[in-house]
């Protein structure tokens, strides 16, 4: 029996599909109900529902045997785990954006105050990459509204299409990361349950090459 | 300040049955360890904070100081400390000691994890050779096997192989940085996308889906010329003829792609795993640089096994009995059941007496509430 741990919401049923196409029966996790964990004795697989940023966390302590998970939540908790393979899917940036004006000026500014919900991924760029101290300002949503209303110079924040941004006078100034979901594997599960787990990995990466063709 | 009354977070009570399980745990691997010609060492548990400071992170250590104002950090590992301790030191080598200690680490992310917990190991001072490295993991596995623990793997990788096979490769620093971390994650795609012949990334990826036994290093040795490399897959190969001899073979695979563990590390690596916890449960190796810090060259071997970790293990394994308290509460006639409860105790039953003068309905709901088997109430003047 292999537990899988899947962020609740559009990613979750972008690996369902994923899955399936790689010839698994998914159909338990695809039951429309409110249970947080669907479980399917012949398939030999049991789905967990959690939260996107809990996912790394019910992998590493293998409470989940396996998880499907933003690379942002990865790098934000960094957590002890291996991370197999690139589903290709959610893609999006992580970025530095603020006023459009501060385009190419962003080292122009001392002691920048940068709002963010992702913590660890801004004091890792701006302290590890760009060598320089910041303030961080710990935010938990509508991370746009701080330039706006002066609580920060710039924010750090996922970007997509970029509309929020720019429909509210702001740019992307400089990408930190590319994101896409990750599949990740508890580190003691990838040696109790290999006759499980690799396979597994093997059919999802070719039915990933199938997609590309 | 907040609330006092809960122990502080990542730290927790070892409660009664569950106590003394522990204990006998503790004593199983005890008996052990003496029986392999281990000498028992206790370390103070508060070391001088530049003891530390080269292996551990800042972030890691519980630090104080001193009367001086000096900088201490309490116990963070066995290792460092017994390093230390030998390194200052001009014994007969090789000097055997182990030690079943509580470790303190801060700054573990998240719950779940705790600061506090405790660790048995073992570490061989003063020798070198696969001879040596297979005596630490043969104790290793025949800890976890003491423990009950007995779905068990355990992977053991060398050091010096993806050393010497970088060097081989002819790789700058910044490639080997990247193959690190992919190899750390098994993550197979960045290799494939390396700027590398086909043979060289073929290479790689045997290391990250390495698994199996003599196999995984007879495919690998035709791949290597560096002779360090050579040397790491055939010291692997030694200790692998010493543990089928010990018939534990089937517990042991070579995973070449164990290249995560701490940096100190200089030759054999191994982790041990089981079902139900997501950590390994033992860690070891050798890391014969240590020493020197310490102002000593010294060859060394060792390793520790969390019991905290295999106690969870063998919990949810169900193979955990929390252990019985007392069997038997004499009462009644102070002085009769005072005789009594010796008498009981001399001949090596484990018996409380009652104190506080109760009835023999009040003792028997007390006994039930306490889960004591056997009741003696002591009428006066019988005795």
């Amino acid at each position: 029996m292999l537990t899988i741990a899947l962020s609740k919401g559009r990613l979750a049923d972008q690996t369902l599909d994923l899955m399936e196409k790689a010839g698994y029966d998914v159909s338990a996790a695809r039951e429309k109900s409110r249970k947080l964990i669907l479980e399917d004795q012949n398939a030999g697989l049991r789905f967990i529902l959690a939260k996107p940023s809990d996912v790394p966390t019910y992998v590493e302590y293998g409470a989940a045997d396996i998880g499907v998970v933003g690379k942002d939540t990865l790098l934000e908790e960094g957590r002890q785990l291996y991370e197999v393979l690139d589903l290709g899917v959610g893609k999006c940036r992580m970025c530095v954006a603020g006023p459009a004006s501060l385009k190419g000026k962003l080292d122009e500014i001392p002691n920048k105050r940068v709002g963010t919900k992702y913590p660890n991924i801004t004091r890792n760029y701006f302290e590890g990459v760009k060598k320089e101290s910041v303030e961080i300002i710990k935010l938990n949503g509508s991370v746009e509204l701080a330039p706006l209303t002066g609580l920060a110079e710039v924010i750090v924040d996922i970007v997509e299409s970029g509309r929020t941004l720019y429909e509210n006078g702001l740019d992307v100034l400089e990408t930190v990361a590319d994101i896409s979901a990750r599949l990740v594997v508890n580190r003691v599960s990838m040696k109790m349950k290999a006759d499980e787990i690799k396979p597994m990995i093997s059919k999802l990466r070719e039915a990933l090459e199938e997609g590309e063709e | 300040m907040g609330n006092k009354f809960y122990t502080p977070d990542g730290f927790t009570d070892q409660v009664p049955g569950f106590c003394a399980f522990k204990r006998e745990l503790e004593a199983r691997l005890r008996n052990l360890f003496l029986m392999n010609g281990y000498d028992e060492i206790e370390t103070p548990g508060v070391e001088y904070f530049d003891v530390y400071s080269r292996f551990v992170a800042e972030e890691e250590l519980y630090k104080f100081s001193d009367g001086k104002g000096r900088l201490l950090c309490t116990r963070y590992d066995g290792t460092i400390p017994v390093a230390r301790y030998a390194a200052g030191r001009n014994d007969s080598l090789p000097t055997r000691l182990f030690y079943i200690e509580n470790m303190y680490r801060a700054g573990q992310i998240g719950g779940g994890k705790q600061s506090g917990f405790t660790q048995a190991g073992i570490e061989l001072l003063g020798a070198s050779g696969a001879k040596s490295d297979a005596e630490v993991l043969a104790l290793a596995i025949k800890s976890a096997l003491e423990l009950g623990i007995t779905d068990l793997q355990v992977s053991i990788g060398q050091v010096q192989f993806f050393k010497g096979l970088s060097r081989q490769l002819g790789l700058s620093d910044e490639t080997i940085a990247k193959i690190k971390a992919a190899i750390a994650n098994r993550d197979s795609v960045t290799i494939e996308k390396l700027d590398l012949s086909r043979e060289d990334r073929d290479t790689l990826l045997m290391i990250t889906e390495s698994g199996g036994t003599y196999d995984t290093i007879d495919q690998m040795l035709p791949r290597v010329t560096d002779e360090s490399a050579k040397e790491a897959l055939s010291n692997i190969k030694e200790i692998l003829d010493i543990m089928e001899r010990y018939g534990y073979l089937k517990y042991v695979s070579v995973d070449l792609g164990l290249i995560e563990s701490i940096d100190y590390y200089t030759g054999l690596v191994f982790k041990g795993y089981t079902y139900e916890v997501g950590f390994p449960i033992f860690t070891g190796g050798r890391y014969d640089d240590v020493a020197k810090t310490f102002g000593k060259d010294m060859a060394a071997v060792g390793f520790s096994i969390s019991l905290t970790l295999a106690m969870t293990a063998l919990m949810r394994q169900d193979k955990f009995t929390p252990a019985a308290g007392v069997k038997v509460i004499v009462g009644g006639d102070f002085e009769a059941a005072m005789v009594t409860v010796e008498a009981l105790r001399a001949e090596g039953t484990a018996a409380a007496l009652d104190t506080t003068g109760m009835t023999e309905e009040e003792l028997d709901a007390y006994a039930k509430a306490k889960g004591i088997e056997t009741i003696m109430y002591m009428d006066g003047g019988e005795a």
